[in-house]
């Protein structure tokens, strides 16, 4: 556009400049006749309206370069906006997905003044149970916290306890209302000396197999439990070291437990067989006054386990365990147990585990008695079936068979078919119905037990 | 009445005295004899279901496997090359999580505590569960990252 302005001024001083020479000729001195004087007046007349002509043009020109000038201004100016616009929308873009790939940020710890060494844990049950030939009754009312208090990285205390509900009438001699329970199921302290072991003192859970420490109300899958753990004792007051070596990088472990404690007691002090008292004998006699060891010497015990997983849901683990010490008080008798025991998990929903305990002791009278017994339990969780059924996702079925043999003409079979349903992955509703084979009269022949359970 | 960690239990008399003890009859007997049978069928159920799925299980484990990424030419590439082992892939917190709860217990969300109150359970489990300290931290770790707080 510039270019053809700048021809047509040229053009135009061209024409001006042609126009001058022409009206303004050099002064001659020849003669001109008036035609051609007319004819050089008319041709500068022409020329004349020519330039006004141009002159005309060129201002129009002028002012349309102007305007569009004016309009390449404007389309600048909306153009950089539109750009600026573009640019916000990508940073805010951009700064979003920063937020989304990032986690929130975390108010930090204060370390020293926020009281969160402090801890409860632990399950509460209600159970219903009705026995063959016995009428129905909300068995209990049960509430185990455990208290854990940490001090540092490397000290814990843990301290278990039991509140239940038992009647005080209802047999001879008996009183009106109820009385509360209150057990001390464990209280250890413990100190993590490094990754590979740790030493526990108190009254500790014995690692004779795995039921005494993952058999608590939440964590057992049928509402009551194997008959035969009764042989060997849940817990004892001494000290005990353990821990895991990693075997490889796949989470393989080698886990052990070594420990000393008390021992077995004897209910009346003697040695006779049915004396034995597998969860007595904790250093301190209920007077207050007497604090020793029942009889001379401490037992001792220990477990070693291998834990295999292949990855995620999928494990095995075999565990073997023992004990031996004496139990009266004159310290003639050993107790010896030894546990066998195995947990498999093949995915989330299938579960089996099962331990064979056998004990033997001496006795007084009876010589040595040899008592066993042994349990195993399946779980199936219908969520494995992936059924589109409302409901269904939430049930886990159960199966368990377990033996009793004391020793002493006794033996008991039971069969046990049961069922989750979890409400919550830690609010539970279970029951369960139980088939017995005993040589003891007492024992019913069939038993239902319903259970609501909550681990908090 | 007994309690049995936390269960009362209706079935188990305090202490077998022996005084009580009844001989075995033949009823007895017979009654034992079948359960043992059941048992035995149980185990051989249990037994079976579990050497049936173990194929299954080592296939999958192996099928995880990645390949090691490899800058060598085909051309070059032996049986031997490192191209055909699989990745010795260590385990994250998250898979330690999955491996170690579920030993016991249903798994609880990280959620359902603070950072600060998994580090106290955490070394109870680390505890109870006899899990490694290096494994430990890394469920912790875990845990806390994704902690309701």
């Amino acid at each position: 556009m510039k270019k053809t302005i700048k021809n047509r001024r040229l053009m135009l001083g061209l024409v001006a400049a042609g126009a001058a020479g022409i009206s303004f000729p050099p002064h001659t001195n020849a003669a001109v006749s008036d035609a051609d004087f007319d004819a050089l007046k008319q041709m500068v007349l022409q020329l004349n309206s020519q330039v006004q002509s141009l002159r005309q043009t060129n201002q129009l020109e002028q002012q349309t370069h102007a305007q569009d000038v004016q309009q390449l201004k404007e389309l600048q100016a909306k153009l950089a906006a539109t750009q600026q616009t573009a640019e916000d929308a990508e940073q805010k873009s951009m700064a979003a997905a920063t937020a989304q790939a990032q986690p929130p940020l975390r108010a930090p710890i204060d370390e020293a003044t926020v009281n969160h060494n402090f801890q409860i844990l632990g399950d509460a049950e209600v159970q219903y149970a009705q026995a063959d030939k016995q009428n129905g009754a909300f068995l209990l009312a049960d509430f185990a916290p455990i208290f854990l208090y940490r001090g540092g990285d490397n000290v814990l205390f843990e301290a278990g306890f039991d509140f239940g509900l038992q009647n005080s009438g209802g047999t001879i001699g008996g009183s009106a209302g109820y009385t509360t329970t209150v057990n001390l199921s464990f209280a250890q302290l413990d100190y993590v000396m490094n990754d590979y072991m740790t030493l526990c003192a108190g009254d500790l859970l014995l690692p004779l197999g795995t039921y005494s420490e993952r058999g608590a109300g939440w964590l057992n899958k049928i509402p009551d439990d194997p008959l035969a753990v009764d042989l060997i004792p849940g817990s004892g007051v001494g000290a005990e070291l353990r821990g895991a070596v990693p075997l490889g990088d796949s989470g393989k472990l080698l886990n052990y437990a070594v420990y000393g404690v008390n021992g077995p007691g004897s209910t009346d002090g003697t040695g006779a067989a049915s004396s034995l008292d597998v969860n007595g004998n904790v250093g301190i006699w209920s007077d207050g006054n007497t604090t020793a060891n029942l009889h001379r010497h401490p037992t001792g015990g220990g477990r070693l386990a291998v834990f295999l997983p292949f990855k995620p849901h999928y494990d095995l683990e075999v565990g073997v365990s023992a004990q031996a010490g004496e139990w009266d008080n004159a310290g003639n008798h050993l107790y010896t147990a030894g546990v066998l025991d195995a947990s498999l998990h093949l995915g989330s929903s299938l579960e089996v585990k099962g331990e064979y305990i056998i004990d033997r002791y001496g006795s007084d009278a009876a010589g040595t008695i040899q008592q066993s017994g042994w349990w195993v339990q399946a779980g199936y969780k219908l969520a494995g079936l992936n059924l589109e059924l409302p409901g269904i996702n939430n049930v886990e079925l159960l199966g368990r068979y377990d033996s009793y043999r004391d020793g002493m003409a006794t033996t008991t079979d039971r069969y046990t078919l049961g069922y989750i349903y979890y409400l919550s992955n830690a609010l539970l509703f279970e029951g369960d119905y139980e088939f017995y084979n005993s040589t003891d009269s007492t024992v019913p022949a069939t038993q239902l037990i319903l259970q609501m359970s909550y681990g908090f | 009445m007994n309690k049995i960690n936390g269960v009362y239990d209706l079935i188990t008399p305090p202490a077998f005295p022996s005084h009580k003890r009844q001989p075995m009859t033949a009823k007895h007997m017979k009654k034992l004899k079948q359960a043992e049978n059941l048992a035995k069928l149980f185990i051989g159920l249990t037994a079976a279901t579990i050497v049936g799925l173990a194929p299954t299980l080592y296939a999958d484990e192996s099928s995880a496997t990645t390949p090691v990424p490899t800058n060598s030419a085909p051309a070059v590439a032996s049986p031997a090359a490192p191209a055909d082992k699989p990745v010795k892939k260590s385990l994250t917190g998250a898979e330690l999580y999955s491996i170690h709860c579920n030993r016991c217990h249903p798994e609880r969300y990280p959620t359902e505590r603070t950072a600060a109150q998994w580090k106290t359970i955490m070394l109870h489990m680390q505890v109870r569960a006899s899990i490694p300290g290096k494994q430990a931290r890394m469920i912790l770790e875990y845990l806390q990252e994704n902690s309701g707080r």
